[in-house]
């Protein structure tokens, strides 16, 4: 390893030529010519289309279920209610353990029954003819009121719960406490604690306590979940799916159907937006209905089943109390972290408890996080899982008390601020990070230097705040082949939804020193490429482009063995560039890459293929920093604000291909700043969804989002290619603090609710 | 239900398609005439990623039935290109990073050609409204208002 | 999307006898931005239509025209796009050419018809404040033959209409703004596009020297129905404009209003935005129609 780190500082030294330099993606021109085929455009032949009949209760019990009328509807060939399912084994404690509940139905829209036919209208039709008698239970949908010991259960008592799926979001190596004894809707907690907050506050100067609540957000991809299944006479089970994460799908199909992971292909599509929200879900549905029928089935959830049914972000409630001595120095923080984890757990209180306490330098912590069981949809990942909710709470903290002892709320972040070998609440320490220099970036950001400029007049004010997320760690691994024309192939399994496919072929072009169009990546399926983890918790580039970047090295290293070998020279005598191997400074000893290709290739070739491998582990993190600013202007009449101005800083520790880091910076802020202006799920007090559309569910438009700048910080990462760090996820944290803060600049007033409706705005001012 | 034969130009083919009355445009082009560049996000007209050029005017085909372009002229994403050449507006996306996942990319280049064809030279203003009818989760839409803004200064 | 029987009449004659033969198992399809979602989601205010009757070839429901002596005529059929551009309608109509143009994204404006707004009759209808604050009528036809209505008598319930089911509403007539009038129309919603109004408010004032000789106000998605506010146009005829007179007739537009709750908003937020947008419009429409 000591090794490895020498030649990348080594590395740093030159000038590169392919990696840190703007590269559009590889995959582009699919993509505007509508080329590019996603799940929904594959056509199978005697492809049946599924639909999926859901609970119109969010408690109930099933007494009975008659698919009879529906499997006479002419069109249909088969219905299947939960008798009707090939055995799997079931996991009620899980929501990828379930398919249709047996009995309890526990959230609304969760699904109960399905019809197939080859006609996806005739499917719907039918649904509508099964017949189910429901015994409606007591909903429990508020989470605080769920923690009470007088509420009704959620539902049957929990068995044993899996993590394995969070834990490719957030890899610490911390674990939660399993609720054990009398049944209540909690389903884990945690606590982190460190000195002694009550002598904490007694030291302050000042001490502010609030609760701040967040709403439940939808991720919104614009493609809904959406896969294709088949299983074939081998016994061979086919998935092409919109994934992040095909092999963590293979390897719980394979336990949960029986096959072995062998016998399954599991292909990730590309993925019309993911963000955390598609890893598993429908997937053993339609592999199993598939394999009930033997033929191919397909599966699209509409925009409104995706709404109800599939895994949306956590709302919390977060009880925050946090002082600070005059000079600006945070002296004890205090928290009670609520995660409502809808009818399964998998909420993510424990990136929740070690962010809220993980910021900056604390002597005395008390974090109580409880993850709670309610009677809604089950949540899921959303970039940077947990990490909004209580950055929000934080983040406004830090700004109450900088504004109540007059400092300024840059300076009073610096001063706290988390460094290298700082501990997070869980009393591990932080690898190198970038946190402080993020902070000094956003200082010199367009938006924060209109800060003093615009303060007072016309209701317009400048808000900052920071954020962070830990990252996942999961084994990755890569092949790069030599062709016999002398390009090159790179393999590997991740699935690529941020550019990392992009990123590959730039890193393996800077280690071959070729220019990029010699290199071409492809995610190849669970049996054909090399393992890799989910594409999720922003490891992707840190965890894959390292495994790329060491089989292109070997690559490198056997194609120079070869040359070796013809100029019966030492390796190291041999230089590589631009498709050419030479002999030190020689002329006439060279060997281009497709010389290489074919003595590794043709019939009765001297030399045999070449084929780098590149396998890593790793258990180091790479935490990613943000600072982020926000302006904003407020209607005082009407409650409406509007962002005007809106800037990233983020660490990206080396930024492979800024293009892309640029975007992912800008695709995170604006989901931030949905969440602080205009993103809730409304339920209703029996459960029910209120809002499953995308007219009344509002993400932002491009009428509402101002161009967002982007600066990128690099703080190289100790492990990373080239010194990358984890990328796609740390932008969408701070968006919902900054934008508060920025309020609070322009009426004087924190609002503790978000999003930051203009009803809110109004109650915040007391003009309702 | 019997299907109905209608008639239309599609991408400047004249093309007769027996459907049902039940299809929508987007339904019609995807499955039937298997152009699946055009994408269905919401089926509610709320996403725009099934935007198309109808008789010169921007739709989501996701509301519009099938029998109701009989003898019309429907325009693409596949119609964009021309003998392999992208068209500017698709260029310009590449180039500027305006692509990400792709899935609302087919409709908010029709969006964005047929805001040109209106305002040739459109202030980030009249982008910011040219677009809104087309969600991207992806972007946050600033590098999707450089490619406009791009396109704009290409085609001049 | 349950199935039905499609039929592209091409003449209002036609149209008229497919929804006579059909009665109530036929719907008319305009621009389908409302009833086309609302047979996917199987939400329709009513039951699932087994005859589509298409008015998209009906050539005596489309276009804008206007004359000096009859004023404005927008056939049910014309969309908001073409009402939105309308060089008349900006410049006579303006409260009217604002509503349309805020109808959904350019491509909703581009599909939804005037007609179809008016007949889906959603208390938030854009269209509908603008044209009442025009005194507009509708044109309705029918078996029978043409029948005329104020607007104000069109809507009667959310989804409900004064039109039996083998009538259409063929056109909207507006009449002859007069001279000294100014109009504006605006709503208020959490998104900046791509939503439905949580208040919407229009209002025309005509100024005869410095009084107000004669006001309309009309409101959007705080009745059960499209309304206009006749108390807060009492409180303004015959009086000075002044901010403090707008703020009277605001709050009692506000008082004079009956909001629901609902997942756009309390009905104490949608009071107040009333008369936060009441007083809004009021001085857009003096200066506009100060300005000529």
């Amino acid at each position: 390893m000591a090794q490895e780190t020498e030649v990348r500082e080594e590395e740093m030294q030159r000038e590169y030529r392919n990696v840190g330099k703007p590269v559009t993606r590889i995959e582009g021109a699919g993509k505007v010519t509508g080329e590019t085929i996603y799940a929904d455009d594959m056509q199978l032949p005697r492809m049946l289309h599924a639909k999926v009949l859901g609970s119109p209760y969010a408690h109930a019990r099933i007494k009975s279920i008659d698919g009879s009328a529906a499997r006479q509807h002419p069109g249909v060939e088969a219905v299947f209610t939960p008798a009707d399912l090939p055995e799997y084994k079931k996991n009620f404690s899980n929501r990828r353990g379930v398919i249709f509940p047996d009995e309890e139905v526990l959230f609304y829209g969760q699904p109960v029954a399905a019809v197939l036919a080859s006609d996806p209208h005739v499917a719907e039709e039918a649904l509508a003819l099964i017949k189910v008698e429901y015994e409606a239970l007591p909903p429990v949908v508020d989470p605080i009121t769920a923690m009470e010991e007088s509420s009704p259960l959620v539902r049957s008592p929990l068995g044993d719960v899996d993590r394995s799926e969070e834990r490719g979001h957030v890899t610490v190596g911390v674990e939660q406490e399993e609720a054990e004894g009398k049944p209540s809707n909690i389903a884990s907690q945690m606590n982190f604690k460190r000195g002694d907050v009550e002598a904490g506050f007694e030291q302050a100067d000042v001490v502010v306590e609030h609760t701040w609540r967040s709403a439940v957000v939808h991720q919104s991809y614009i493609e809904p979940h959406s896969t294709v299944a088949d299983y074939d006479a081998s016994g061979e089970l086919s998935v092409w799916t919109s994934t992040q994460a095909p092999f963590y799908i293979r390897d719980e199909l394979s336990q949960t159907l029986g096959l072995p992971e062998n016998k399954i292909r599991v292909t990730a599509t590309e993925v019309g937006g993911g963000f955390g929200g598609k890893i598993y879900l429908q997937e053993l549905m339609v592999a199993a209905l598939a394999m009930a029928v033997r033929r191919p089935v397909k599966y699209i959830m509409s925009r409104k089943e995706d709404m109800l049914a599939a895994t949306p972000a956590p709302q919390a409630v977060i009880d925050l109390k946090t002082s600070m001595t005059r000079d600006g120095k945070l002296t004890a923080l205090k928290s009670r972290v609520v995660y409502d984890s809808g009818a399964f757990p998998g909420a993510p209180m424990l990136p929740g408890c070690l962010l809220v306490g993980g910021y900056y330098k604390c002597e005395n912590l008390d974090i109580q996080g409880y993850e709670v069981l309610t009677n809604k949809v089950s949540v899921g990942a959303l970039r940077a899982p947990g990490a909004h909710n209580v950055t929000f709470a934080i983040e406004s903290h830090m700004d109450m008390m900088a504004r109540e002892l007059g400092l300024d709320p840059i300076e009073v972040r610096l001063k706290n601020a988390v460094e290298e070998g700082d501990p997070l609440p869980s009393g591990q320490p932080y690898p190198r990070i970038g946190l402080k220099q993020c902070l000094e970036a956003i200082a010199e950001s367009e938006v924060w230097g209109r800060r003093n400029r615009e303060r007072g007049t016309g209701n317009r004010g400048v808000g900052l705040a920071v954020g962070g997320w830990l990252g996942g760690l999961q084994p990755a691994s890569a092949i790069v082949c030599l062709n016999s024309d002398g390009t090159i192939n790179v393999t590997v399994g991740s699935a690529d939804i941020t550019g990392t496919n992009t990123s590959f072929a730039q890193i393996t072009a800077e280690v071959l020193n070729v220019p990029l169009e010699m290199v071409n990546v492809t995610t190849g399926d669970t049996r054909t490429a090399p393992y890799a983890g989910m594409s999720a918790g922003s490891k992707t580039t840190y965890t894959v482009g390292r495994a790329v970047k060491l089989a292109a090295e070997d690559a490198r290293q056997q194609m120079l063995e070869i040359a070796a070998k013809r100029f019966e020279a030492a390796p190291k005598e041999l230089e590589m560039a631009d498709g050419v191997v030479r002999l030190n400074g020689s002329d006439e000893k060279t060997l281009t890459f497709q010389r290489l290709g074919r003595l590794s290739t043709n019939f009765a070739a001297p030399f045999p293929a070449v084929v780098g491998r590149g396998a890593i582990t790793t258990r180091k993190m790479a935490p990613g920093f943000t600072a982020q600013a926000a302006e904003v202007e407020v209607d005082t009449d009407t409650g409406e604000v509007t962002v005007l101005g809106f800037a990233v800083a983020q660490d990206a520790g080396f930024a492979i291909n800024p293009l892309s880091v640029e975007g992912q910076m800008q695709g995170g802020a604006s989901q931030g700043l949905g969440i602080a202006l205009s993103e809730e799920m409304m339920y209703d007090s029996e459960g029910r969804l209120l809002n499953g559309n995308l007219l009344d569910y509002r993400m932002p438009t491009t009428r509402d989002l101002p161009p967002i700048e982007a600066i990128i910080v690099e703080v190289p990462s100790e492990e990373g290619p080239y010194g990358a760090r984890i990328v796609g996820e740390p932008s969408i944290v701070a968006g919902a603090a900054a934008v508060g803060n920025a309020i609070a600049d322009a009426i004087g007033v924190h609002l503790t609710d978000a999003p930051f409706t203009p009803e809110r705005v109004l109650r915040a001012l007391g003009k309702l | 239900m019997p299907k109905q034969l209608i008639t239309l130009i599609v991408n400047g083919r004249r093309t007769e398609v027996a459907v049902e009355p039940r299809w929508t445009l987007l339904e019609m082009v995807r499955e039937e005439l298997r152009l699946s560049g055009s994408k269905e996000g919401c089926g509610t007209g709320d996403c725009g990623a099934c935007s198309m050029i109808v008789d010169g005017r921007l739709v989501t085909s996701c509301l519009m039935l099938a029998t109701q372009v009989d003898g019309r002229d429907v325009v693409t994403i596949e119609g964009l290109a021309k003998n392999g050449r992208l068209h500017p507006v698709q260029q310009a996306f590449i180039d500027t990073g305006g692509v990400q996942c792709g899935f609302c990319t087919p409709g908010m280049i029709m969006a964005a050609k047929s805001l040109l064809d209106r305002t040739p030279s459109p202030t980030l203003e009249e982008v910011r409204e040219g677009l809104a009818g087309n969600l991207c989760r992806c972007t946050g839409y600033a590098k999707i208002y450089e490619a406009v803004m791009h396109a704009a200064n290409a085609g001049k | 999307m349950r199935t039905f029987e499609y039929h592209a009449p091409t003449s209002l004659n036609e149209a008229i006898s497919l929804l006579q033969e059909h009665g109530e198992a036929a719907r008319p399809l305009a621009g389908g931005t409302d009833l086309v979602v609302q047979m996917k989601e199987k939400a329709t205010k009513f039951a699932a239509p087994s005859h589509i009757v298409s008015l998209l070839r009906v050539p005596e429901l489309s276009g804008v025209s206007f004359s000096e002596s009859e004023g404005l005529r927008i056939g049910a059929g014309a969309t908001m796009s073409q009402v939105a551009d309308s060089p008349i309608i900006r410049e006579r109509y303006r409260a009217i050419a604002e509503g349309a143009a805020l109808v959904g994204s350019i491509q909703t404006m581009n599909m939804a018809t005037v007609g179809g707004n008016l007949c889906n009759a959603a208390p938030s209808a854009d269209i509908a404040p603008p044209l009442l604050a025009f005194e507009a009528e509708a044109v309705i036809v029918g078996p029978s033959g043409r029948r005329k209505l104020a607007l104000e008598e069109f809507f009667l319930g959310p989804g409900k209409t004064a039109l039996a089911a083998d009538e259409l509403l063929a056109e909207v007539r507006v009449p002859l703004p007069p001279p000294g009038m100014g109009s504006a129309y605006d709503r208020h919603t959490p998104r900046k596009q791509m939503d439905i109004a949580v208040v919407g408010v229009a209002a025309a004032l005509t100024m005869a020297g410095e009084r107000i000789e004669r006001a309309r106000v009309a409101l959007g998605a705080v009745a059960p129905t499209p309304v206009r506010a006749p108390q807060a146009e009492a409180a303004l005829e015959g009086q000075a404009p002044s901010d403090e007179l707008f703020a009277r007739a605001a709050d009692v537009s506000a008082a004079e209003c009956s909001p629901i709750a609902d997942l756009r908003g309390s009905a104490e937020f949608r009071r107040h935005i009333v008369r936060v947008m009441t007083k809004r419009m009021l001085r857009e429409a003096l200066d506009r129609a100060r300005s000529g």
